[in-house]
């Protein structure tokens, strides 16, 4: 059974290959490689820096192994809508036992890029800490514990918490954690490498209540046997040793009972929060929207931008990629000029190129308005009514931001209007756009990289750069004007507000009315290019 | 309708309907699975537009004047594919402010359907965790909201339990009563067959056989008439014999 398991889990991984396209498996292939430096940098971190720094080496495997334990932990909680193999449940009506099945998928579980990098990673223990004698097979011993700790503990969490994470709510969280979480390992890294080049030996000392504290974990407790082992405390190691053996058995006796109760009972009935019928139009921009069909469509795209966890990632990136900006300019002190209130407005250009393809998240479901004999010049405007709301709000907050640090409150109103005119002319160029060159977004809240197979892909994306760049070139007057006006007399800038918003209404006013009048009499094609399978 | 064609490629998926139906009828198109039964009701409602062909409803041509066309029509499509991160009340007031309904009307009208369809409970959850069943209800009640006097009907009794599906029948019913017309496509033999005053057979994209449901049973059931029509295949009954020995 353990065979059938493994080969299952090496079929999957095959086939996924199999399954994707060129470039996502080049993807695949990259993190694969991606999974290498990490793997080899683990094994030198932990071969090296114990006989450079003695003093270091408990700290720094307590460090690794819980970073370990606990990676292995949170990862698997963020694939397991997309890795099949980790789904307990899917192998409910097979009739097999827990101690097959526990047996089994422990095996699968040692096969793939992770359990491959941590084993290396883990070798490096072995070379930093062992020395022949007695006390290399506790060593050894103890990085197998640490490896079976990650294993068993990774899918213990994942079993107890299987059923949870197969509902909507969970998944779509989970796209937005992915995102947040990747965003965050990379800020940690760099602040993690500044403050290493920091770290004094006398910091080490400072730490040594943690030590004491992580030690009594159950990865602690496998990293001190390990050092215990290596230094020849073989009586201290073994007990040690069997205090992480011990916690292996509970983990493993927790997935047993998780296990048997997710093959044996029933699922239970989706639960979902029904929310007090509140209206379509959210709260704050009830009176401002008006109560026709633009309104009702700028009030679903905007509740749709909170609700769907693809829309709410590009929106939280966006505002990621202006806090970044923010905080770039706070700590460097050379360019903190108050003028800088003015690169708010790649805040409003970036929010504009979500508009690129309007349509895309509306996909089959655009039946909805095709029937309604919708007017596609108001469904349009609506449109762009909700991406003005945002990125309107996202430029104010940036500029208001931006004005803080560099004290630049004057120039917050001209960003404002630059950057409204900056997003119309650009929402006029993404009209055109949207309706000419539409394409569906999968609904799959499984991968957030997922790519509908419209075999378009190459077409759209030369579409999508060559109206980036046609937006581009028609903000070059406006930062003409605005370089000129800085170069020349700052007060003048307040002479661009009115035009920048005249220049851009005007641009967006041609773009509506082109995409409009192709839409008006192409409503079933728009809605066939929309929908990823023909009616048959 | 008239000479409606439709091909996708190389495939003819309807090829060529004539088609008369008359004011307040209850109409069932049946049909086997590829006979070109949703093409055809893409193609009337303005989803789909044919190669060829024409379609009148209620006198307006519907690929002429879309727009006017579509006021006068609800429809539920097969495949349900809604905005489903709106919750239900959202949905309906959606459609009917897509359709320039006023908002009262729309609000007034939306929870009288969510009430009917046994949905008021259910009227703040979003669609998305809406059962399959739940999506047919609110897709009806969003297709019913501005009381077309044409309705078309993809599948509408598909995965929806005894008790909603009573309800719906009711509804219709008393919808074709006031004048309306329905026209819905099934696989339900015996329901099209209770349901319907005139009923169409389709096979292969062709029209094989229309007219009032008795006259085209002609003293079977509609079941045996549309078999015999359409043709059965009786393969499989010899080689799976071994699906009476059991496994250990």
């Amino acid at each position: 059974m353990a065979g059938h398991l493994v080969g299952l889990r090496l079929a999957l991984l095959r086939n996924g290959l199999r399954r994707s396209s060129w470039p996502q498996q080049v993807g695949l292939a990259l993190g694969a490689l991606a999974g290498l430096p990490l793997a080899f940098g683990g094994f030198l971190l932990l071969a090296l820096v114990p006989r450079a720094e003695p003093r270091a080496g408990l700290l720094l495997v307590e460090a690794v192994f819980l970073l370990l334990f606990l990676g292995w932990g949170l990862f698997p909680l963020l694939s397991f809508a997309g890795d099949a193999s980790l789904d307990p449940s899917r192998l409910a009506l097979l009739p097999l036992r827990p101690r097959e099945l526990v047996t089994g998928l422990s095996l699968a579980a040692c096969v793939g890029v992770a359990p491959l990098c941590t084993l290396v990673a883990l070798g490096g223990a072995v070379v930093g800490f062992g020395s022949l004698g007695p006390g290399l097979l506790l060593v050894v011993a103890a990085v197998l514990v640490q490896f079976a700790l990650c294993i068993v503990g990774s899918r213990a969490l994942l079993t107890a918490l299987s059923r949870q994470l197969r509902s909507r709510r969970a998944r779509d969280l989970v796209i937005v954690l992915v995102s947040v979480v990747a965003l965050g390992f990379n800020l940690a890294l760099q602040v993690g490498a500044r403050l290493a080049e920091r770290l004094e030996r006398s910091d080490l000392e400072a730490l040594r209540p943690a030590v004491r504290v992580l030690g009594w974990l159950p990865p602690g407790l496998a990293a001190r046997a390990l050092v215990d082992g290596g230094e020849g405390r073989l009586l201290a190691a073994t007990a040690e040793l069997a205090g992480a053996a011990l916690a292996v058995l509970a983990l493993g006796w927790w997935w047993w009972r998780s296990l048997e109760r997710v093959l044996t009972t029933a699922e239970p009935p989706a639960r979902s929060r029904a929310r007090q019928p509140a209206g379509l139009f959210p709260r704050p921009l009830r009176r401002l929207l008006p109560a026709d069909q633009r309104g009702a469509v700028a009030a679903k795209e905007l509740r749709y931008l909170a609700r769907h966890p693809r829309l709410r990632v590009a929106w939280v990136i966006s505002c990621l990629l202006g806090l970044a900006l923010v905080v770039f300019l706070a700590v460097s002190d050379g360019i903190r000029h108050p003028w800088m209130v003015l690169a708010s407005l790649t805040m409003a250009f970036l929010a504009a190129q979500n508009s690129l393809n309007q349509y895309g998240f509306d996909g089959a479901a655009y039946w909805t308005q095709v029937v309604a004999g919708a007017d596609p010049r108001g469904d349009l405007v609506g449109r762009n009514l909700a991406s003005m709301v945002t990125g309107v709000l996202t430029t104010a907050v940036l500029a208001v931001a931006l004005a803080a640090v560099t004290g630049g409150w004057l120039y917050v109103p001209v960003a404002l209007c630059l950057g409204a005119g900056v997003l119309a002319l650009s929402l006029g160029v993404a009209d055109v756009v949207s309706v000419r060159f539409a394409y569906p977004l999968p609904d799959d809240a499984t991968n957030l990289w997922a790519v509908q197979g419209t075999g378009q892909g190459c077409l759209v994306g030369v579409v999508q750069l060559l109206a980036f760049a046609v937006q581009g070139v028609l903000v070059l007057p406006l930062a003409a004007v605005v370089v000129a006006g800085l170069a020349a007399w700052t007060p003048a800038l307040v002479l661009v507000c009115p035009l920048a918003i005249a220049y851009g209404v005007f641009l967006w006013r041609v773009g509506l009315g082109l995409g409009a009048s192709w839409l008006t009499g192409h409503q079933p094609e728009l809605l066939a290019a929309l929908s990823p399978r023909r009616p048959a | 309708m008239r000479g409606l064609r439709k091909a996708f490629g190389s495939k003819v998926a309807v090829g060529g309907i004539d088609l008369d139906i008359p004011h307040g009828c209850f109409f069932g198109l049946v049909g086997p699975n590829g006979a070109g039964k949703t093409t055809t009701l893409g193609m009337v409602t303005g989803l789909l537009r044919p190669d060829a062909g024409l379609v009148l409803i209620d006198g307006v041509e519907v690929w002429r004047d879309p727009v006017t066309a579509k006021r006068r029509i609800g429809v539920l499509p097969e495949d349900l594919r809604l905005f489903d991160r709106l919750t239900g009340a959202e949905l309906l007031t959606y459609n009917g402010l897509l359709r320039g309904m006023a908002a009262g009307v729309v609000e007034a009208r939306a929870r009288e359907l969510l009430d009917v369809l046994g949905l008021a409970d259910a009227a703040g959850t979003l669609v998305v965790d809406y059962s399959h069943g739940m999506r047919k209800k609110i897709a009806l009640a969003a297709a019913l909201l501005h009381a077309p006097r044409v309705l078309f009907l993809d599948e509408p009794f598909e995965a929806i339990d005894p008790v909603s599906a009573r309800t719906i029948r009711g509804l219709l019913e008393r919808y074709t009563a006031g004048g309306a017309t329905v026209v819905f496509s099934s696989h339900v033999m015996e329901l099209v067959e209770r349901l319907c005053d005139r009923v169409g057979i389709m096979h292969l994209g062709r029209l094989i056989a229309e007219g009032p449901t008795d006259q085209v049973r002609a003293g079977r059931s509609l079941e045996d008439a549309f078999v015999d029509l359409v043709g059965a295949s009786h393969a499989g009954a010899e080689e799976l014999g071994w699906l009476g020995t059991w496994s250990a």
